[in-house]
């Protein structure tokens, strides 16, 4: 017998198999970009599924594996959205899937943004992919206007094409947040702002509050240090959604380590003095 | 807590009716060489410690999380139930391991499979009588004599094996088997702790090595030229009887299983992300994020070190590196 021993009964819970997915099927595709696709979930299983903005879920395409995606879409709008990339087998696989296939879904994970620290002025900022997560925060927040202050998003992608969640930026600015969009490779087409996240940060009249970030790691620590540089902002208050690969979500496979941290379960959302204080040790 | 003597040509019979009712996993030899296995009556090894550690059996390297059916596009769930199992043989150093891997699966969310095979199992400990050259179990508090959390503890002496139970379940295996057992006398009980006081004193004292000194060794050490050395095999971690990194895979399509099987933080795969990004990118980082989880995270996590002292690592170390004093000793 093999170490693992054991004989197979049927199972239609996963009540205590916290391996086991819920099964959701495939509603709706959106072309975001040439390589980036969002995706509109409908959970077939009979369950209350609760998220807050920076959660994610554990995405399964059977077959082929499992892969942490961050959850998209606003808890206040009733659907599940996620944004997936090309970036490896399993997204390979979730892009190939249309209307109407089933993929399993296990979450929501990790800790998401603390919304009640956060009513107060607020920047968000993304960079690239890591956008994506924001997206939720954002239309939570405009769905909830009156409960936040100042609200400012900055966001840079690589080109134009690159460019998620266009169609939306309307809306968001129509609620009162002030919208900055950069890219790193103008063209012809482009009339916008060309550079650096960081140098949105200067139109907006915030000055100290809350910040939300994701990003690749140099784009998140130059918007840190110059929100506490230039604008008052304590460490404590500047909130990073940290990108790890995983296998479990459930805090035991150890691949998401961030020094004793594990950003499935104490994460993705760290405070940016705790992210410092490993950094600096050498840790994470 | 009831206490029997095992006659020596008791023990093969005991086990015989035991493994009627229960898979019963001893330490025998295989080609030579001594590893846990499942018993069907092979002559038990129990001179020295396996160096693939018993733990195997309590988290495999390769088991089935569940089965998957597809059909017209749903899928249905099939899963494994732990079969029970008595683990004979386990050293108190592996059960000390043991003991960290249930509190890193029962902390929440608790593991399923993990927690249904540990519930399964029955563990009889044997006490070290005479320790090995590499142990430093007396370093961490793990051995050489077994104290709590066993089924049942086993000390060879003179006239046979003298067995103490240390749960319910081990009381039933004693009480449900009274021919095989004499009365344990003070006489054997005496015996036990001069043999456990013997096996102290041979394990040889390392006054360097402690938790904290470890702790600021780490801090210290230069894992730059010790990545150098370092040939990145993971076979250290393979061995340890606490690590538990794991990686989830799936077998089959459309029909298939999910497992799951080891992996190693040793290994420079563990950590990269799928764009290619990754945050522990050299061999020393990923070392000292392996001492660091050894030494100074998992006893803040459970309250125990990450290391046994089992002395596994230093042996298949093919580089030699002075695991305690973290320098190449080539």
């Amino acid at each position: 017998m093999e170490a693992g021993g054991g004989q197979m009964s049927q199972c239609s819970s996963s009540q205590y198999n916290q391996y086991i997915p819920m099964q959701a099927e495939i509603v709706d595709i959106d072309v975001e970009s040439p390589n980036t696709y969002l995706i509109s979930l409908k959970l077939l299983d009979d369950v209350e599924f609760c998220y807050a903005p920076g959660q994610f879920v554990m995405v399964s395409v059977m077959g082929l594996g499992e892969c942490p995606i961050s959850i998209t879409s606003t808890p206040t709008r009733n659907m599940l959205q996620l944004c997936i990339r090309r970036a490896g087998k399993i997204t390979n696989g979730i892009m190939d899937c249309m209307i109407g296939d089933v993929l399993g879904i296990r979450g929501p994970c990790g800790n998401g943004f603390p919304l009640d620290e956060m009513k107060k002025d607020i920047i968000i900022a993304g960079g690239g992919s890591g956008f994506a997560t924001l997206r939720s925060l954002i239309n939570y927040i405009v769905d909830r206007r009156s409960e936040f202050k100042k609200v400012a998003v900055a966001y840079g992608a690589r080109t134009r094409q690159d460019l998620y969640f266009m169609q939306e930026y309307k809306g968001w600015q129509q609620a009162g947040i002030d919208v900055g969009i950069t890219v790193d490779i103008g063209d012809e087409k482009w009339k916008g702002n060309v550079g650096l996240v960081t140098s949105l940060l200067d139109r907006f009249d915030i000055y100290g509050g809350s910040a939300a970030i994701c990003g690749p790691s140099v784009m998140i620590n130059a918007v840190a240090q110059k929100l506490m540089k230039e604008r008052n902002f304590d460490h404590s208050d500047i909130y990073v959604s940290m990108e790890r690969h995983m296998k479990c979500g459930v805090g035991k496979c150890e691949h998401c380590m961030i020094g004793p941290y594990h950003a499935c379960q104490d994460g993705p959302v760290f405070t940016y003095d705790k992210l410092m204080r490993l950094f600096r040790n050498g840790e994470g | 807590m009831m206490k029997a003597l095992l006659p020596r040509n008791m023990l093969i019979p005991f086990l015989s009716k035991i493994s009627q009712k229960m898979e019963v996993i001893a330490p025998v030899l295989i080609q030579g060489t001594p590893a846990f296995c499942t018993w069907t009556g092979q002559d038990l090894a129990l001179e020295e410690n396996p160096l693939h550690p018993p733990t195997e059996f309590l988290l495999p390297h390769k088991e089935t999380l569940f089965r998957y059916v597809q059909e017209s596009g749903r899928y249905t769930f099939e899963e494994e139930q732990a079969v029970p199992r008595l683990i004979l043989g386990i050293r108190p150093c592996d059960l000390r391991a043991a003991n960290v891997l249930d509190r890193i699966f029962e902390q929440p969310p608790r593991d399923h499979h993990y927690l249904g095979r540990r519930r399964a199992t029955l563990i009889a400990v044997l006490n070290c009588t005479k320790p090995d050259d590499g142990c430093l179990c007396t370093q961490f508090g793990s051995g050489p004599e077994a104290k709590d959390e066993y089924d049942l503890l086993i000390t060879e002496i003179g006239p046979g094996y003298l067995v103490e139970a240390g749960s319910p379940a081990g009381i039933l295996l004693l009480s449900d088997n009274p021919e095989f057992f004499h009365d344990a006398t003070d006489a054997h009980l005496a015996e036990k702790s001069d043999l456990m006081k013997k096996a102290s004193e041979q394990i040889k004292l390392h006054s360097d090595i402690s938790l904290q000194k470890m702790k600021d060794r780490i801090k210290r050490a230069d894992w730059e030229s010790l990545e150098k050395e370092c040939f990145n095999c993971g076979g250290c971690t393979f061995v340890c009887p606490v690590c538990h990194c794991f990686n989830i895979l799936d077998l089959g399509i459309p029909d298939g299983e999910r497992v799951r099987c080891r992996d190693t933080c040793i290994l420079s795969g563990f950590s990269r992300l799928a764009g290619g990004a990754n945050p522990r990118k050299s061999p020393g980082e990923r070392m000292k994020n392996w001492y660091l989880d050894k030494f100074e995270y998992t006893p803040q996590k459970t309250g125990l070190a990450g290391c046994v002292g089992c002395g596994r690592c230093q042996k298949v170390c093919m580089a030699e590196i002075d695991r305690w004093k973290l320098e190449a000793v080539k």
